[in-house]
């Protein structure tokens, strides 16, 4: 079994039972958590799904007193997201890949502007760890998840594009490289703090939810 | 066929002798040197080797094949130039071409393997059962021992064919016959291999050529194929490459965009990962290759080809498994961590329990 | 038995006329270094048209590209062989067919002339060889008619 077909048989199937149970073990971890029950009448507004989902979309966005303070973040945050989400999901064979499993398909944009979008988010990346590694606060508070959840990140669009562009090593190499570059990155998500992918949701809605209730906590 | 032309004259003279004038001889190394992928500027350098180069002998084993490559080889010959190599080499042996049969037939073969020990090249297509050696057998000895018999004298082995060279269909799963690829059972000589299902004609021609104008054998790749024909994917060579930059697929066949000859990638063609000069040699003198006449690449010059999943699926979705295993996957992660959940969470009710 | 070419295609959506495959320029280009090249300093080229990925017609498109100019030559040396003179002087298509009229090799070649016209010397020489042998026959033949009727010779020749 040549390394390329490693990594789309056996090394995908591990990986993604890997992936799901540790994404439904930590959700369902957080989300069933006993509380015991708040006996105090609320005064004003009750728990409310509306007051969740609304803390989902203002959460987006920091709050205004802060804005001026992590304006760099907050953009390059974005742009690298972005950037991710647009060579995963609008690549042609990506999409090609998700049709098969899915059973549908969307459009999809020309390689070069992948390409290009692909390049731009890695050097995002690059300078953001840079700016981790300097920062006066940072450089205290970073530890180990941190740099390994940035290398499993880089890894995928580093290999990609090198497979993309045929640099380094023949192609099945390069391709087998980058599905086990992807492979890596779907083990790690569910212990770490990439997990926040799926946690902000329901972490948001929560805190929402709560604090539309007015009153004692008890 | 078997050989009557005195082998130790060198070719220029064998050509001189058959008439051929200089300039028939420079329009045939012109078209040889084009064969065998070198640039035009070697044409001089090919012409000298060539009309002092020996006949060398060479012996064709057919195994358990379909005779494509044989048929593949034959097409590509007319009595003026290609009808030169043919002539050129001295094919003391083949089974499948040759009127003669019988015991007369195989003790002149092995006269010939005699007469020319350690020089001659035995060319093999069709892959070699070893599951059970009754299901190819000529005259009554199967093809592995007629391999090992013939290998032993040989300068060097080509393997015609992706049958040959890689197990081809007879190997694709289940392998009833136990079908090997001739670089399975023989490790002491060097194999180059031509792969393809068939190979193109000129490409077998060119690596035949090579041998009998350089005596040597050329550049390989690290699958043993030529690199001259197997150095670049059909994909870098495919006129239909923008399409595929710009994003432009074909749905389906005889679509619209298949109608404008947009890129077969999501119907299922493997020329990113084939390696070939198809889309640069083309089929049939030049006139075509599957992808130009609308068919996606099968990648049948590659290992298992049969067996990578489905040849119109896409090469990013292909042997990721059947959708069922992965939903399966799926499941057991999903139920896997429910019940860690669930363990959880009763892990806390106790805890919680033996507070109050 | 008629030919793959004899058979009927009906094209349905036929790219546009201006649409290219990007092989046409680029050889255009190589012609025009190479060609002043020749000029300058005398060094043929020679483009090998097989080992180019062209897509449907546009091999067609590079002939009509290079044009025709005032020379074309008809080889028969194990088969045709057809030299053509492009619209730009040195430049010269040559097309090899075999005796099926298949075509073996498509080459340009940048030259004063294409160096298979040229007559080898060693055939030049096998040729004075056979001429002489003629002439020596032909005049042996002469010698015993003359005996009989003596013709003034009104042609001028080397005798020896």
């Amino acid at each position: 079994m040549t390394l390329l077909d490693f990594a789309r048989g056996p090394g995908f199937q591990i990986a993604l039972v890997i992936l799901l149970v540790g994404i439904v073990w930590r959700i369902l971890g957080a989300v069933a958590i006993r509380f015991s029950k708040d006996l105090t009448k609320p005064r004003g507004g009750k728990q409310s799904i509306r007051g969740g989902l609304k803390a989902i979309l203002t959460y987006s966005a920091p709050p205004h007193e802060l804005e001026k303070n992590i304006k760099f973040q907050h953009y390059t945050g974005y742009a690298w997201h972005i950037g991710l989400f647009v060579v995963i999901f609008l690549f042609g064979p990506h999409v090609f890949f998700f049709e098969n499993i899915l059973g549908f398909g969307w459009p999809h944009l020309p390689n070069a502007v992948i390409m290009v979008t692909g390049i731009v988010t890695m050097g995002i990346l690059v300078t953001l760890l840079i700016r981790r590694m300097i920062h006066p606060v940072l450089k205290v508070l970073n530890n180990a998840d941190d740099y390994i959840a940035w290398t499993v990140t880089f890894l995928p669009l580093l290999t990609g594009t090198l497979a993309f562009y045929h640099l380094g090593a023949r192609y099945e190499t390069l391709l087998a490289l980058h599905i086990l570059s992807i492979e890596l990155l779907m083990i790690y998500i569910p212990f770490s703090k990439l997990m926040h992918m799926f946690m902000v949701w329901p972490s948001r809605f929560r805190t929402g939810s709560d604090f539309s209730r007015r009153g004692v906590e008890a | 066929m078997l050989g009557n032309m005195p082998e130790k004259q060198t070719l220029g003279e064998i050509l001189e002798q058959q008439g051929v004038s200089r300039r028939g001889f420079m329009k045939f190394c012109a078209t040889i040197t084009s064969m065998m992928a070198l640039p035009p500027s070697m044409v001089s350098a090919v012409a000298q080797s060539l009309e002092n180069a020996k006949r060398p002998s060479v012996i064709w084993l057919p195994f358990q094949e379909c005779t494509g490559c044989t048929e593949s080889f034959t097409r590509s010959h007319s009595p003026t130039i290609e009808g030169l190599i043919f002539n050129s080499i001295s094919l003391d042996y083949h089974h499948t071409l040759q009127a003669a049969a019988g015991h007369a037939a195989e003790d002149a073969k092995h006269q010939a393997m005699e007469a020319n020990k350690g020089e001659y090249l035995l060319l093999v297509d069709g892959s070699i059962p070893v599951g059970n050696p009754g299901y190819s057998c000529i005259a009554g000895m199967s093809n592995e021992d007629q391999l090992m018999e013939a290998a032993e004298g040989a300068a060097a082995i080509v393997s015609i064919g992706t049958c040959a060279a890689f197990g081809g269909i007879p190997k694709a799963k289940p392998n009833p016959t136990g079908a090997v690829a001739v670089r399975d059972l023989i490790k002491d000589k060097p194999i180059i291999n031509v792969s393809g299902c068939p190979p193109i004609p000129m490409v077998i021609t060119g690596v035949l050529t090579h041998f009998l104008t350089f005596g040597s054998l050329p550049e390989l790749d690290h699958e043993g194929r030529p690199v001259a024909f197997f150095g670049q994917t059909i994909h870098d060579r495919c006129y239909r490459r923008t399409f595929y930059d710009r994003g432009l697929f074909a749905e389906s066949f005889d679509d619209e965009g298949a109608k404008k000859g947009w890129c077969l990638y999501k119907l299922g063609c493997k020329a990113p990962t084939t390696y070939n000069a198809c889309a640069t040699v083309k089929w049939n003198q030049g006139t075509s290759f599957p992808i130009e006449s609308g068919h996606p690449c099968l990648g049948c010059s590659e290992p298992d080809f049969w067996d990578k999943g489905g040849f119109y699926e896409p090469l990013s979705a292909t042997a990721f498994g059947p959708t069922s295993a992965l939903l399966a996957a799926g499941a057991a992660g999903a139920a896997l961590g429910a019940a860690s959940a669930y363990a959880a969470r009763r892990k806390q009710k106790k805890a919680q329990e033996s507070q109050t | 038995m008629s030919g793959i070419r004899d058979i009927g295609v009906r094209v349905e959506t036929p790219l546009p006329e201006d649409h290219s495959f990007g092989n046409v320029r680029p050889i255009l280009h190589e012609v025009l270094h190479a060609l002043e090249r020749l000029a300058d300093t005398g060094e043929p080229t020679t483009i090998d048209l097989r080992a180019l990925p062209f897509g449907p017609g546009e091999e067609e498109r590079l002939e009509e590209a290079l044009g025709t100019g005032e020379v074309a030559i008809r080889m028969e040396a194990l088969g045709e062989s057809r030299i053509v003179e492009c619209a730009f002087p040195g430049v010269w298509l040559i097309t090899h067919y075999n005796s099926h009229e298949e075509i073996m090799a498509r080459l340009i070649e940048i030259a004063e002339v294409p160096a298979i016209i040229r007559a080898e010397s060693r055939d030049m020489r096998a040729g004075a060889a056979s001429l002489r042998r003629r002439l020596e026959e032909s005049g042996r033949e002469h010698e015993s008619t003359d005996a009989a009727t003596p013709q003034p010779h009104n042609t001028t020749h080397e005798t020896g």
